[in-house]
């Protein structure tokens, strides 16, 4: 909810905004959705100029579309398929990870996600050269083992370090923490600050489950909410940076109790919407 | 005032010689776009709302796929030839899937006409529920000065549930308030510029076994037979005019692993069959 201030765009005044807020408007989803006319005769105020204002703050605050062969254009330009390092997954992953795309692998515990996420890791490191983020949240992630796959590799002491720098890890223990690694991830990358190593082309997160499911059960939305917030967030990652990402996590089904049809109620002080 | 007020009108609601003919004109027909999926007349009438309900990995993405190709390939290659509107709000969107589909149903695809065909689709990726309304406002333009856009799909209009809940603190107006907005101009949308929308909802909340369920009178009789728990807010399910539901089939005896039941809301009239999703896409 983006509150009007003046500045938001040009042609927004001080002395506007204070006529719209006499008459209601305060925030920009209440300006786009006014009767533009009602609203230049209420507030005493140009048509023309709200008119162009409303232009302006759409184009700002809505998402633009593009045509589908401009997408695909991009996306060949963009788009690279990453090898995991195992034949018989990329068989299984149509020859490998897709940038801009997030491929979860779930199972049991025990049942070996965090081995792949490291050889996956290993390998992307060291045959690709490229950067990879670990985001650890179960204590699983061990360099000695990391180690090991690197070494398995290549016998070149040089070339198993410059692979093992190439792989930062991040550890995180509850959502929050994992939402601000995402955030800083996200810094770095649309800054395109060498943040010591360069772009990033890989995010493991292991495991999304182990922050998530403390948040869940009982009546309250928050947990699911938060959920939602770090699946997007992961989404969103891929596609505007062109990372592959894989989360990790247990299937889990969930009793949050019941939930009872929303009824339309008429609001307490006697607003309708 | 009046020749001021008469002035500004004009400014506000004159429209181009292209808008006129456009509204003029009427929106190209949906004839044909696929009899298996509409209980009814076999065709969605322009004005129509239908919602694709199901849990996830049961096929909605894809149909909606396939209705796509229908759309956007040309009559030469047996499509319809119109342009599509698509509101991607869960960045769920394939296009190298959609490409293969066209690559199977092209007699000779090439290049130039894959793009061709591409070219008809638009695709807009939403982040909230306040952007959802605020691109569905600066569309309408589109809407206005496009004849052959006519139809819009919305993947899906589920996605912002539970952060809306969450944002909108204990009061459950203020939690639907954005959704609700959403929907009202959509309606808009929908009955100025004769549209057809389609728009998928997953299946968050299963019927509880409780006996509280049971005292809601099931107004129809595809409610009964299906999972279904409404969850999105009431002005929502009253735009719907179709609803279709989505399953997979778990021991698919005859080899068609998805299923569907289509209800015409006001008629109440179901029908059901099935589908299997292969490398060219959906086939019946």
């Amino acid at each position: 909810m983006v509150i009007l201030h003046a500045g938001l765009c040009p042609g927004l005044t001080a002395e506007m905004i204070q006529l719209l807020k006499a008459n209601g408007i305060q925030t920009v989803v209440d300006f786009i959705s006014s009767d533009l006319e009602e609203v230049a005769q209420k507030c005493s105020l140009s048509y023309k100029a709200l008119v162009a204002v409303r232009r302006v703050l759409l184009a700002q605050f809505s998402a633009f579309p593009i045509n589908g062969a401009d997408l695909y254009e991009e996306l060949k330009s963009s788009m690279a398929i990453l090898s995991t390092g195992s034949k018989s997954l990329d068989k299984l992953l149509d020859s490998g990870l897709y940038t801009g795309e997030v491929l979860e692998l779930m199972g049991a515990p025990g049942s070996g996600k965090t081995q792949v996420c490291l050889s996956i890791a290993a390998s992307v490191s060291h045959s690709l050269k490229q950067n990879v983020l670990f985001i650890d949240s179960t204590g699983g992630f061990t360099a000695s083992r990391l180690l090991q796959l690197v070494q398995s590799r290549t016998e070149e002491e040089e070339e198993q370090v410059e692979a093992l720098q190439r792989i930062q890890v991040a550890h995180v223990f509850d959502i929050y923490k994992m939402l601000a690694a995402l955030q800083e991830l996200r810094h770095c990358m649309s800054q395109q600050v060498v943040c010591s190593v360069g772009p990033v082309k890989l995010l493991v997160v292991d495991s999304v489950s182990a922050v998530v499911c403390p948040l869940l059960g009982g009546r309250q939305s928050e947990g699911l909410a938060l959920m939602m917030q770090l699946a997007r967030e992961l989404k969103t990652l891929a596609r505007e940076f062109g990372l592959a990402t894989v989360p990790t996590g247990i299937q889990v089904e969930l009793d949050i109790g019941g939930y009872e049809a929303l009824e339309e109620r008429p609001g307490a002080s006697g607003e309708e919407l | 005032m009046s020749a001021a007020r008469a002035m500004s009108e004009g400014f506000g609601k004159a429209e181009s010689g292209a808008q006129l003919l456009a509204r003029l004109e009427g929106r190209s027909s949906l004839r044909n776009l696929e009899p298996y999926l509409f209980a009814d007349e076999g065709f969605p009438m322009h004005g129509d709302v239908i919602e694709f309900h199901g849990p996830e990995g049961s096929g909605k993405t894809e149909m909606l796929y396939h209705l796509i190709t229908r759309c956007i390939l040309p009559k030469s290659g047996g499509g319809l030839e119109v342009e599509v509107m698509f509101i991607d709000t869960d960045y769920h969107f394939d296009v190298l899937r959609l490409v293969t589909i066209l690559e199977h149903r092209l007699p000779q695809s090439t290049e130039e006409t894959i793009k061709l065909c591409l070219g008809r689709l638009f695709l807009v990726n939403c982040n909230s529920s306040t952007q959802l309304l605020l691109t569905l406002y600066s569309l309408e333009n589109m809407f206005c000065t496009r004849p052959s856009l006519c139809l819009l799909i919305l993947d899906s209009i589920s996605a912002f549930y539970w952060i809306d809940r969450s944002n909108g603190g204990e009061n459950y107006n203020m939690q639907e308030l954005n959704m609700k907005k959403c929907v009202k101009f959509l309606e808009k949308l929908v009955r100025e510029h004769l549209l057809a929308v389609f728009a998928t909802t997953q299946t968050i909340m299963q019927k509880s076994s409780s006996s509280a369920e049971s005292s809601f009178s099931l107004k129809h009789q595809c409610e009964a037979e299906v999972d279904y728990r409404p969850y999105l807010c009431k002005s929502w399910q009253q735009l719907v005019t179709h609803r279709i539901f989505f399953s997979k089939k778990c021991h698919s005896s005859n080899s068609k692993g998805f299923s569907i039941v289509s209800c015409h809301v006001k008629r109440n009239h179901v029908v059901k069959c099935s589908f299997s999703v292969a490398e060219c896409g959906v086939q019946f």
